[in-house]
């Protein structure tokens, strides 16, 4: 329900055409969303968005609860704009390699908290075997058998598909034998080579991380996207990296969520030179990309990046989706996060409550599990996730 | 004994019906469409899905909330033929559907086109719909209707009077349903909107198709919800219908008297409240306390934007570099909402000496500064005597520096202490260096409230006196509100109508600013606190301070990104590069910004930076 007050200023900002569009469900070219970016409009293009995303869910918004493993931060890539690795974990440099038994315990110990997915994510290790990425899965799978596992980044899995000379099919088959659920979206970067070369150029190119996660498509998997902003790239190179993302989502339609990520600039190699991006830039990407990714069904916003106001202005802004209770984040937090590490349920509920949405948990391949329609008593016990 | 409901088992149905499998209230009745309405007729169900125009004429009432309809393309009722419909003489209409027929007439109409209308059913006239013919198609087999000419009659409504239409909604016998029953058919329904992957996929199963289509259609072209909005476009489809004859004249009735007379208020001045702010013309406290409690965020914020622009078209956001100084934490005020004070006696305690007070002005003056804000808690023992002391000491050793001091609650602690009048007080404050006065102190100007948090404050009117007593003195003074401490919308109106009636009188605030209660380390517990209540009240402010020229965002409680967000729904105005801020940075809140940041931020939301003075002029260069 687009509003008299909408429609005035879009049409003042000389956006009528691209509303027409919208309204009448057509898909946005990539001059067009970049109008949408440079129209320095928040409050129309806010509105704009919202009415997508309404649309599409109303005023559900969801949230998983899941833990992240991080088993190690050693990595053969250089990526400029990251905090989290490290070159190896022999010497005094901060590096870690968690045992496999280590990394189990780390999934398994959260077992009474309600938890419905891990989030795997690591490093490019040089020396460790193929074994140990099958096995972490395999024992997780072993000890936890409902629990999703959303498990290596498209880097993750190029790496491996080298290093142990298999195919990215071979690769997969195996993980998924061993019981992995879906792929994160993360080691997407911007796709554009001019970007990569500078910020990522030795870890998979645009086309190997399409290529992985098209294979994974075919293979049934389910995945998600992400793109990192705010460092060197162009506007132009944003949309450029959604289009290609909307392409390979017109041929498989595995992805579920488009996660923008906000580039973190403390203790990395081009933070200085490069500011963190401001919440307002956040704001529009989430509008444009709700608006340009018509075929994506959610657009999700990480609070660990943004922090919890931003967050929950972004729930007017397109997003439907919230990153949820984050237990023990890593990667954000060694870039400068300030976020605390992890919110508990009834916080997420009171940030979605407060935006005039319902709270919806979900599981990682977006069934709902439960709708909070009413608040619950302020003393009430956690429910025990029944997925 | 649990309420029978008749519905179809259409796709666009599910999502309302799924979820009342299992329900203990309510009992589903699949059934034909014509069946729905006439079982509800026989009253064989208390209440049934039905298409609109079956509820013409009839006592039913609607369900609150749900309905099915489309803004805009619906795919699934259209128009079809080989020429342009203006030239059609005959149109053949699909016999299955009572509301399509009226809708394809009303929409034939609207274009000029006069046809005559012969029932068939839809295959038999899709295949006669040549030359000048058209047929009316319905349902799924609409989706692949290969023709010249296809129009989408959602669109088509949506075109000719920029209002959804709405299809379907639950109706009811009169007197049929409690609340709780209403509640059910939510509760199921938004359950039901959360499955509807899974319905597409189910219905792909049951009649083949594509999963992915049918998903689409049921998240993207089908509506759910019966607001204000949809209300409109179904009052405007039974009232065209009624005017050419279509249908006999309806009043609408709804299963809930007290939401329906919500709905009458909210549809008639919500949005014409809306639209008056925006062209800024005066709220009254019933409007303002109606967007208070019901207006989205996003339209407030486009009101306040237009504001905004009429007011500062230049594209500037300004900002003042200026130190806050906090010259003693000793306060008899005990509120309940502050980390900051500390008692006498208390080992944190102090008071500022002036070899601290004045190297704190010195980095200041290096750092840009040209003003400081010096406010402190209420010391039983200091009088006006050392006030006037420590505003000539400032002023004769930086007279470049603004004294921008002392917040209303403090000076009527200074005239009680020293055992003046509060006109005596003002003059010998000025008379001894003070240029201008912070609106601090105010919290909200309503005595419940500020009787529950702060009962030893200044009242309302004793804020208030300072103020227009200051401004008739020639000061200026900003205007704050703190919120998020348990008041009602009516209590922040309140708030909102005494600085405007005072502002109308004295045109002595130059500018308000709102931030929420940030609860860390204190002793009361916050309502609604959160950013999107700090966006939604700041654009409210902008809208109904219609007379305050400038509003100022509140980085330093809600970050830089709201802060931007805020320049796009009614601020004009950064705020201070606060060299030290002690007050809020106790109750938890933490943001740093300096120069060069505060200009990163403007700049980055699409304005232009500049530096100004407390009177809003602007100074100097950028940085």
């Amino acid at each position: 329900m687009l509003s008299n007050l909408a429609h005035r200023a879009l049409e003042r900002d000389g956006l009528g055409a691209i509303r027409d569009r919208v309204l009448a469900g057509e898909r946005l070219t990539e001059d067009e969303a970049l109008a949408l970016y440079e129209a320095k409009d928040l409050a129309a293009l806010g509105a704009l968005a919202n009415h997508v995303r309404e649309a599409r869910h109303g005023d559900l918004t969801f949230y998983n609860r899941n833990v992240h493993l991080n088993p190690t931060n050693v990595c053969v890539a250089s990526c400029k704009f990251c905090s989290f690795a490290r070159p190896d974990d022999k010497h005094a440099s901060e590096g870690y390699t968690m045992s496999l038994d280590q990394a189990v315990e780390h999934v398994v110990s959260k077992r009474a908290l309600g938890i419905t997915e891990v989030h795997i994510v690591s490093g490019l290790h040089p020396d460790l075997p193929w074994d140990y990425y099958l096995e972490t899965i395999r024992r997780i799978r072993q000890a936890w058998p409902e629990l999703h596992i959303k498990g290596y980044t498209a880097v993750e899995l190029h790496f491996f598909a080298e290093k142990f000379g298999k195919t990215y099919e071979q690769v997969l088959r195996e993980l998924i034998g061993a019981g992995l659920t879906t792929i994160p979206g993360g080691g997407a970067e911007i796709f554009a080579s001019r970007v990569r070369r500078k910020i990522c150029d030795d870890k998979a190119t645009a086309d190997q991380w399409l290529e992985v996660h098209r294979t994974a498509h075919r293979l049934g998997l389910k995945s998600n996207a992400t793109m990192l902003y705010g460092h060197i790239e162009s506007l132009a190179e944003r949309v450029d990296h959604m289009a290609r993302l909307r392409a390979l989502q017109d041929e498989t339609g595995g992805f579920q969520v488009f996660i923008p990520l906000a580039f973190h600039p403390e203790h990395n190699m081009i933070g200085k030179a490069f500011p963190k991006p401001t919440g307002y830039d956040g704001l529009r990407t989430y509008a444009v990309s709700r608006l340009f990714l018509d075929n994506f069904d959610h657009i999700k916003a990480y609070w660990i990046s943004l922090g919890e106001r931003l967050a929950q202005s972004s729930l007017s802004f397109g997003v439907d989706d919230v990153d949820g209770t984050v237990l023990e984040e890593r990667i954000y937090h060694m870039a400068g996060a300030t976020t605390p590490q992890a919110l508990s349920e009834a916080q997420l509920h009171r940030m979605i409550r407060f935006a005039g949405r319902v709270p919806a948990e979900r599981d990682s391949l977006y069934h709902l599990l439960r709708v909070h329609a009413q608040p619950a008593p302020p003393d009430a016990a956690p429910v025990p996730a029944t997925a | 004994m649990k309420l029978r409901a008749a519905a179809v088992s259409f796709l666009n149905a599910r999502p309302l019906t799924a979820g009342l499998e299992g329900s203990e209230r309510i009992e589903l009745v699949l059934a034909e469409p014509s069946a729905c309405a006439a079982m509800l007729e026989r009253g064989e169900v208390d209440l049934a899905l039905l298409p609109v125009a079956a509820l013409a004429g009839k006592p039913w009432e609607v369900v609150p909330g749900l309905a099915i309809g489309a803004d805009g393309a619906v795919q699934t009722v259209v128009l079809a033929g080989d020429e342009p419909p203006e030239t059609w003489e005959e149109v053949f209409l699909d016999t299955a559907s009572r509301t399509s027929q009226v809708l394809a007439q009303l929409v034939l109409s609207g274009r000029g086109a006069r046809p005559r209308y012969t029932r068939l059913p839809a295959s038999e006239g899709l295949a006669r719909a040549t030359g000048p013919r058209g047929a009316l198609v319905i349902g799924d087999r609409a989706f692949d209707v290969r023709k010249k000419v296809v129009l989408d009659l959602g669109r088509e409504w949506t075109q000719l009077t920029r209002l959804p239409m709405v299809f379907a909604l639950w109706a009811a016998r009169p007197g049929a349903l409690c609340p709780e029953d209403v509640a059910e058919l939510a509760r199921a329904a938004q359950a039901g909107l959360g499955m509807r992957t899974e319905l597409a996929q189910a219905f792909a199963r049951e009649h083949g198709g594509e999963a992915e289509r049918y998903r689409r259609y049921l998240t993207q072209r089908i509506r759910y919800g019966l607001g204000p909005y949809e209300i409109a476009g179904l009052e405007a489809f039974l009232a065209r219908a009624a005017e050419a004859g279509l249908l006999p004249a309806t009043a609408l009735r709804f299963a809930d008297d007290v939401v329906h007379t919500r709905r009458i208020r909210r549809q008639v001045s919500l949005d014409a409240a809306l639209q008056k702010g925006a062209d800024g013309e005066r709220l009254d406290a019933d409007e303002a306390e109606l967007l208070d409690e019901k207006a989205p965020l996003l339209e407030l914020g486009l009101a306040a934007d237009m504001r905004r622009r009429a007011l500062h078209p230049e594209g500037v956001v300004t900002y003042i570099v200026s130190r806050n100084v906090n010259y003693t934490n000793v306060c008899t005020t005990a509120c309940s909402f502050c980390a900051f004070y500390r008692p006498r006696g208390h080992g944190d305690a102090y008071v500022l000496d002036r070899s601290q007070m004045a190297r704190k002005i010195e980095e200041t003056i290096s750092l840009g500064g040209i003003e400081l804000l010096l406010q402190g808690g209420l010391h039983p023992d200091l009088a006006v005597e050392w006030y006037e002391d420590l505003f000539r000491w400032v002023k004769s050793n930086y007279p470049s520096i603004n004294l921008h001091a002392l917040s209303p609650e403090e000076i009527w602690h200074i005239a009680r202490t020293s055992q003046i009048s509060l006109e005596e007080t003002i003059d010998r404050l000025v008379a001894s260096g003070l240029d201008s006065i912070p609106g601090g102190g105010a919290e909200v100007l309503d005595d419940e409230v500020r009787r529950r948090i702060a009962p030893l404050k200044c009242s309302t009117d004793e804020w208030i006196a300072v103020m227009r007593a200051a401004h008739l003195k020639g000061l200026k003074s900003t205007a704050t509100l703190m919120f998020g401490v348990g008041e009602e919308a009516r209590h922040r109106v309140n708030h909102f109508l005494r600085l405007r009636e005072l502002q109308d009188e004295t045109r002595g605030f130059t500018a308000f600013i709102c931030w929420t209660f940030q609860p860390e380390h204190t002793r009361l517990a916050p309502s609604d606190n959160s950013a999107h209540a700090y966006l939604r009240t700041n654009a409210l402010a902008r809208l109904v301070l219609d007379n305050v020229p400038n509003f100022q965002a509140s980085w330093v409680t809600m970050g830089g990104g709201v802060a931007q967000a805020s320049l796009h729904m009614g601020c004009n105005d950064f705020g201070s590069v606060m060299i030290e801020e002690n007050v809020v940075s106790a109750a938890g809140t933490t943001f740093q910004m300096d120069s060069l940041e505060v200009e990163r931020h403007i700049r980055d939301a699409g304005f232009t930076p500049a530096r100004r003075n407390m009177r809003y002029q602007l100074v100097g260069q950028a940085a």
